[in-house]
C-alpha cells in the first residue's frame, strides 16, 4: 500500500505536459503538489464519470497523454464505464485507480471488501483492449515500483489501467467549490492553445 | 409527409453540421440511424454502456476541441440526469442531443397505456431549461440547425426530440 501523498508527489515530479483529471479526495491533495494549466478538478461534475470525461479528452487530444485519478468507489458508481474504456480508451490514456476500499470523501464508509478490481478490469476486456488492442492492467503497491514504472507509463502506448492501493495519513484540505464553467473553459482554452 | 425522419437525411445533416463523434446506445426506434452512422467512416461512433457515460465522454470531447453529438432515448436521458447536470448545464458545456421520445407515437394515437417515458420527457427538459425542437419528419430537419446554433450561442445543452422510428 502506498501513502497517497507520496504517490501524488511522485507523479507530479514526473509529469510534464499531460492532462491530469482528478476527482474526489485527490482533488484536495493534488493541488498541494501541482499547479499546472492542464490540471482539471472533476469534483461534482458527475458521479463516477471522471474517466469517461478523461477519455473524451484523450480521444480529442491524441498527441497528448491524459492521466486520470479515479477512485474505486467512483468506479463502482459507473461500472459499465469499465467496459466502455476497455473498448474505446485510446493509447494516450493512463488511468490510475486509487484503491482505498471506502467512500473516503464522505466519511470512509466501506463497500464490499470482496471486490477484486483487477478481475473487474480483466473481465471487462481491458487487457489487450482499448482502441489499440494494447490495453494493459497493472497493480502497483510499492512506491519504488511506481517511481521505476512512471517513465514507461508516461511514454509507452497504452491504454493503461493501473491499480494503486493507497492509504492517507494527511489531514485533508477543505473542498474548493470553484466555478465549474470557469474550470472547464480554462482547460479547453489551454488545450486548444497548446 | 409520412411520420419519422430518414436516417440517411439525419446522417447527412450530422455531417453538414460537422459533428465528428456520435455517442449512441442502440434502441428500437433509432436502429436505422445507428446502422447508418456505423457504416460511415467519417464519423466515429462510440457506444457506451449507459447514457451518463455518453454525456461525460461528450463533455470531454468538446473540452478537447472535438464536435460530439449525443443520441439518446428519453429513458436514457432520465438515467443520465446527474451527468447532464454536472457535465452539461453546470459547467455550460454546449452539448448537442437528439433525444428519442419513446411513447410519443402511441400517445398521439391514443393507444393505452400511456408510456410514462412519454409523459415526463418535455417536463424534464423544461425543468432543466434545455431548449428543444420537435423533429418528427423530414420537413423538420431545420430543427437540427436551430439546436446546433442555440447550443453554440448560449453555451448550454440543446436538443431535438424525435417521436417516431427512423425510416430508410
Amino acid at each position: 500500500m502506498i501513502e497517497r501523498m507520496d504517490m501524488l508527489k511522485t507523479i507530479a515530479e514526473n509529469r510534464t505536459n499531460e492532462v491530469v483529471v482528478m476527482t474526489m479526495t485527490t482533488t484536495l491533495q493534488w493541488p498541494l503538489v501541482s499547479d499546472h494549466d492542464l490540471d482539471f478538478d472533476f469534483l461534482a461534475f458527475g458521479m463516477g464519470h471522471a474517466a469517461d470525461f478523461a477519455m473524451g479528452i484523450a480521444l480529442s487530444q491524441p498527441e497528448r497523454k491524459t492521466i486520470v485519478f479515479k477512485g474505486d468507489g467512483g468506479l463502482l458508481m459507473s461500472l459499465g464505464s469499465m467496459i466502455t474504456l476497455s473498448k474505446y480508451a485510446p493509447e494516450n490514456m493512463l488511468i490510475f485507480l486509487l484503491e482505498n476500499r471506502c467512500y473516503e470523501m464522505v466519511g470512509g464508509q466501506g463497500f464490499s471488501q470482496r471486490v477484486d478490481f483487477e478481475k473487474i478490469a480483466s473481465g471487462s476486456g481491458f487487457e489487450g483492449g482499448g482502441r489499440t488492442g494494447k490495453g494493459k492492467i497493472e497493480k502497483i503497491d510499492n512506491l519504488q515500483v511506481l517511481q521505476d514504472s512512471l517513465p514507461r507509463l508516461l511514454s509507452e502506448p497504452g491504454p493503461h489501467f493501473v491499480i494503486v492501493p493507497v492509504k492517507n495519513s494527511e489531514k485533508l484540505p477543505p473542498v474548493n467549490h470553484s466555478d465549474h464553467a470557469e474550470r472547464i473553459i480554462k482547460l479547453r482554452t489551454n488545450l486548444l492553445q497548446k | 409527409m409520412s411520420q419519422g425522419v430518414s436516417a440517411q437525411k439525419i446522417l447527412n445533416k450530422i455531417k453538414e453540421l460537422q459533428f465528428n463523434h456520435v455517442l449512441m446506445i442502440p434502441d428500437s426506434e433509432s436502429r436505422l440511424l445507428y446502422e447508418s452512422i456505423e457504416k460511415d467512416t467519417s464519423i466515429e461512433l462510440i457506444t457506451p454502456c449507459r447514457e451518463g457515460e455518453s454525456i461525460a465522454i461528450a463533455a470531454g470531447l468538446w473540452t478537447g476541441g472535438a464536435s460530439p453529438l449525443v443520441v439518446i432515448q428519453n429513458t436514457g436521458l432520465m438515467e443520465a440526469g446527474d451527468s447532464l447536470r454536472g457535465c452539461g448545464m453546470g459547467p455550460r458545456v454546449p452539448l448537442r442531443m437528439i433525444i428519442g421520445w419513446r411513447g410519443y407515437g402511441n400517445a398521439m394515437s391514443n393507444k393505452l397505456p400511456i408510456d410514462s417515458a412519454y409523459t415526463y420527457t418535455e417536463p424534464l427538459l423544461n425543468g432543466w431549461g434545455i431548449p428543444y425542437w420537435h423533429l418528427m419528419n423530414d420537413s423538420d430537419l431545420e430543427a437540427m440547425d436551430k439546436m446546433d446554433k442555440t447550443a453554440e450561442e448560449t453555451s448550454m445543452p440543446a436538443a431535438v426530440i424525435t417521436g417516431y422510428t427512423f425510416k430508410q
